[in-house]
């Protein structure tokens, strides 16, 4: 078994800080938050530049050229809801180090991502939803063969293409979350890889309580064949655990050291 | 329909390694490909073949090695020979008389002699210590420091002495570290990130990661190198993408089928072809399972397996 | 080998029309790949679909028969290409070569050499299993002359020969001992099946390279045949190796059953008359994907290492090589020599034996059943105590062994005084905790 790939969430649109820079064109913010990630042990980093109807194209590639640049061409997630940003920055995209993963296609409105990512010979996160959050996993598997058939269509290797179960939020749907794992399950036994924003599960509890919840969750979705998880890599506990699990599904070999490499 | 030919490389490779100066240095390590898979992807850099002399002399060996270096007066004299050997790519001295539970040459006598090894020979040195850990860590710290601006191989750091020896040879002298661990996977990935930790450059080190004759419990050297190889290059294990180096005749020249003699066991035959076949035989079953260095003795298993080497790569 | 779950949803009609059961394809794969559903019940499969999951379920690479009573063999079968994933189970049989271009003194002596190499190592016989006899066109009498002198040794033979007329001719005179007939080709298959079928033994084939090879082996298939080997020797010694790796990774990484064959190599032929290569590649090709290894010569110089090698590598890696229990004499020791003790478990013993030979004193060692596991973990289990060593000796060394010096592992030093209670009139001395330090011990014990 590969070892679990942790695609860091910390470049985003969402956090002011990061906006303004993507806005300014300044490199040092998405910087300092990249090489964070990257210490932590990410694997993939996140690129979410937001909505960018505008000048989409263009901060993209100029992103995708500053991280690649400074980080050895560090593997990356294009995200954004401008399809036209994302093949922008696939365009200036080095493989060495990895496919991009275009985030996020869905069985809805954005299933057309998957022919993108077809197109360029890319990953695709493929959220299994249609509109609206899935009642249940006979809906969500329905998804998930539609987003697989549209693939494989296009002529994806399956592996390709990374299944989404939607993790959603513990405050307020905590009887929906043994769907979510069950749903990964199904994933791995169909010998599919899997990914998705974990940590939406603990979204609202209290700052401290946070990593223990999403350490938890980690573990047992890791359990159940989660293969990866769009995460904060500088969560100690979460990384910890990750790491651990890696150990125990034989994903990489013990050593005495293993926390720290 | 054509055979549908799937070849594997990996996106991970073995470190290269440089060892030894100027013209005669090697390079070994840097495929992305299982050993010796050549059809998969090209290997730049072959697997090497070193000859071993020690500090000892050769007075027990068979006729074949002792007529080889017949007219040497010194290990040093040895050395230069050991470097003209057919198919040689770097010379092993071993300091094996520094064992304080033999000889228990002192620290200062085989500096000297290392010395006088490394001034006879232009091509790169490996040595090796006494095999017991406090001496070793007096005696390869010194090794280190009289090899300054060889960059030689400095070996074993074990688990009891690696901070020593890690410390002069991979830090103090820039020498090559040479991390040794007894067919345990778990301790020779714990002896790279230790020996990383200290500072010393991945591509300053290279592991030893256990052997032992064709026979005598070799299916834990198979499967030690197999899952090394494996998660060098399929999980991309950067602590364990060092280069393997395996000292074979060390292990094959004393095990029964090559020391028992002919009047003992007639049917048997001659030893000294005995002791070859079990050099040869186990040099190449550890270039089969990832060795990319091994470390011989008689000169017909040094021309055989660089002989091979050449025809596989 | 099991089909995924998205192997099986490929071959559904995807119409989700739910009369399966199942809400989905997707989710009828899943429950199918599980083994929890079977495939009968999508009423839409398509004959060829099921045809292509009954080949997939079917082993990766076949299991072949050759020779007959105690030299029958099995070939293949494996399922891993590494050890440690699961074991290998069918380990390679090496052959000497013989040619119908020697004469009848050489095949004489050759087959003499032959037969003089045969012992026992930890409880499996080592010998020249086969006889590879190759054809040099020199005319049919040659030949069959040389075959019926090796199928006289009884051991079984490989037909190297590529003219059916002469194969038809050799299988007359050898066909009961089940040889392999490894002649078939891109150019002679047709009719080289036909003799093989008839004859009823197992169709060696080869070819330029991989490609014609395949080609001759689907060929085959759709013929009906699929008692087949595959000869990978190649024009050198590169190719050969290329071949051996590709053809066993083919088959069972990447599940393509045309080559889920075994394989020849015939190192006798991509290094011929250079001893020395011939034992490196043989080596090799014991660790990488021979079946049957072909070599000029099997000395004790080769067979020794050769051996030892196999039996390593072919070691369940779930159970642990044990030697028998008993008396082991070393260096001429007898009743009056010292004992020593350890346990069964194969490699302690190897070194353990080493070592005390290497002392050159006589003496006696003494294995006791410990489960086959090393020292501490033998005391750890239960498998080495006081009661297991006593009570071995009691019953097994006392009526044969005058001596009452008893030299027990260092690693169990408190077993001692147990071992003294229960054991009236012996003295126990422990002894190292590491077996290379037996000759320095034991030439001090005994100064």
């Amino acid at each position: 078994m590969a070892k679990f790939v942790i695609i860091g969430e910390r470049i985003s649109a969402t956090a002011p800080s990061i906006n303004k820079a993507l806005a300014e064109r300044d490199p040092e913010p998405i910087l300092k938050r990249a090489k964070q990630q990257l210490d932590a042990g990410a694997t993939y980093l996140d690129v979410n530049i937001g909505p960018a109807e505008n000048d989409g194209e263009d901060i993209m590639k100029w992103a995708v050229q500053l991280l690649q640049g400074e980080f050895n061409n560090v593997p990356l997630a294009l995200d954004t809801a401008n399809k036209k940003a994302i093949e922008a920055g696939i365009s200036v995209y080095n493989r060495s180090k990895g496919k991009p993963i275009v985030n996020s296609a869905d069985a809805a409105g954005r299933i057309e991502y998957v022919d993108l990512a077809a197109a360029n010979d890319a990953i695709v996160i493929a959220l299994c939803n249609g509109e609206g959050i899935a009642k249940d996993n006979d809906e969500r598997m329905m998804y998930c063969q539609t987003l697989l058939e549209r693939g494989m269509e296009h002529g994806m290797d399956p592996a390709d293409l990374w299944f989404d179960p939607l993790f959603l939020v513990t405050k307020g749907m905590q009887d929906k979350q043994m769907d979510i794992l069950e749903c990964i399950k199904m994933f791995s036994d169909m010998g599919l890889n899997s990914t998705g924003g974990l940590s939406n599960n603990s979204n609202g509890m209290p700052k401290h309580i946070r990593p223990i919840m999403d350490a938890a969750m980690v573990a047992m979705c890791m359990m159940q064949g989660l293969t990866s998880a769009i995460v904060n890599p500088n969560d100690l506990r979460l990384m910890e655990t990750i790491k651990s699990c890696d150990v125990i599904k034989n994903n990489t070999l013990y050593a005495d050291s293993y926390l720290e490499i | 329909m054509p055979f549908n030919q799937k070849p594997q490389t990996f996106n991970a490779k073995i470190n290269e390694v440089t060892i030894g100066s100027g013209e005669k240095a090697i390079k070994i390590g840097g495929e992305n490909v299982f050993p010796l898979y050549s059809f998969d992807a090209p290997i730049e850099n072959a697997p090497k073949v070193g000859v071993e002399i020690t500090d000892m002399g050769f007075e027990n060996a068979c006729a074949g090695i002792k007529d080889y270096y017949a007219g040497c007066a010194t290990i040093a004299d040895m050395a230069k020979k050991a470097s003209e050997m057919e198919g040689a790519d770097f010379v092993a001295l071993s300091l094996e008389g520094g064992d304080p539970n033999g000889e228990n040459k002192s620290v200062e006598e085989l500096v000297a002699l290392v010395k006088e090894v490394a001034a006879a020979v232009d091509c790169p040195l490996v040595v090796e210590g006494s095999k017991n850990v406090e001496k070793d860590g007096e005696l390869l710290t010194k090794v280190a420091e009289a090899l300054q601006g060889k960059n030689a191989v400095v070996m074993p750091a074990k688990e009891e002495n690696y901070k020593a020896v890690g410390a002069a040879a991979g830090l103090a002298y820039d020498q090559i570290v040479g991390c040794e661990s007894a067919v345990d996977i778990n301790l020779a990935k714990q002896l790279n990130v230790m020996t990383t930790k200290l500072g010393v450059k991945s591509e300053s080190i290279i592991m030893n990661v256990g052997t032992a004759t064709v026979g005598y419990g070799y299916e834990y050297v198979v499967s030690t190198m197999d899952r090394i190889k494996g998660a060098a290059l399929s999980q991309d294990d950067a602590m364990l993408q060092m280069p393997i180096i395996t000292p074979v005749s060390s292990e094959t020249w004393g095990v029964k089928e090559s020391v028992a003699s002919e009047e003992d066991m007639p049917e048997w035959g001659p030893a000294e072809e005995r002791g070859i076949s079990m050099e040869v035989m186990t040099a190449a079953a550890d270039l089969a399972a990832g060795s990319n260095a091994v470390i011989l003795r008689h000169p017909q298993s040094v021309a055989t397996i660089s002989k091979m080497i050449k025809e596989l790569v | 080998m099991a089909l995924s779950g998205i192997q099986i949803f490929k071959m559904t009609p995807k119409k989700n029309c739910k009369e399966c059961g199942s809400p989905t394809c997707m989710a009828f794969s899943m429950k199918v790949a599980q083994g929890a559903v079977d495939i009968s019940a999508c009423p839409y499969m398509s004959e060829e679909a099921l045809a292509q999951l009954s080949e997939a379920t079917a082993p990766p690479m076949k299991t072949i028969k050759v020779g007959t009573g105690d030299a029958e063999y099995t070939l293949g079968g494996e399922t891993v290409l590494f050890r440690h994933e699961k074991t290998f189970v069918s380990r390679p049989r090496y052959a000497v070569a013989l040619c119908s271009c020697m004469d009848a003194a050489a095949v004489d002596a050759k087959i003499a050499e032959i037969g003089k190499v045969d012992y026992d190592r930890i409880g499996e016989r080592m010998h020249v299993e086969m006889i590879y006899v190759n054809y040099a066109d020199n005319g049919q009498d040659a030949y069959v002359d040389i075959v019926k002198k090796a199928a006289a040794t009884g051991k079984t033979l490989v037909l190297g020969c590529s003219d059916v007329e002469v194969a038809k001719a050799a299988l007359e005179v050898c066909k009961d001992g089940k040889p392999v007939l490894n002649g078939a080709n891109a150019s002679n298959y047709e009719a080289m099946n036909e003799v093989a079928t008839a004859a009823g033994v197992v169709l060696g084939v080869g070819g330029a390279d991989l490609n014609e090879i395949y080609d001759t082996v689907a060929a085959l298939e759709k013929a009906g045949n699929k008692n087949l080997v595959i000869d990978a020797t190649g024009a050198d010694i590169k190719t050969t190796f290329a071949n051996a790796v590709q053809i066993r990774r083919a088959a069972i990484k990447d599940g393509d059953r045309t080559f889920g064959y075994p394989a020849i190599v015939n190192v006798a032929k991509v290094a011929m008359d250079d001893k020395y290569m011939q034992e490196a590649l043989a080596s090799v090709f014991t660790m990488k994907y021979g079946s049957i290894i072909v070599m000029q010569e099997m000395t004790y110089a080769e067979a020794l290492p050769l051996f030892g090698l196999r039996q390593n590598v072919f070691t369940d890696p779930q159970k642990p090589m044990k030697v028998e229990p008993g008396i082991y004499p070393i260096n001429g020791g007898d009743a009056d020599s010292i004992c020593l003790t350890t346990v069964d478990f194969a490699l302690t013993y190897f070194v353990v034996s080493g070592e005390l030979e290497r002392s050159g004193v006589p003496c006696n060692l003494l294995i006791s059943d410990a489960g086959g596991l090393s020292v501490l973990t033998a005391w750890a289990a239960g498998k080495l105590s006081s009661t297991t060593v006593a009570d071995f000796i009691k019953e097994q060394v006392e009526g044969k062994i005058n001596c009452r010096k008893l030299v027990i592992p260092g690693k169990v030093a408190v077993l001692k005084g147990d071992i003294e209670a229960k054991l009236p009139g012996w003295e126990v001395i422990v002894g190292p905790t590491e077996a290379v330090q037996l000759v320095k011990f034991l030439k001090d014990l005994t100064a």
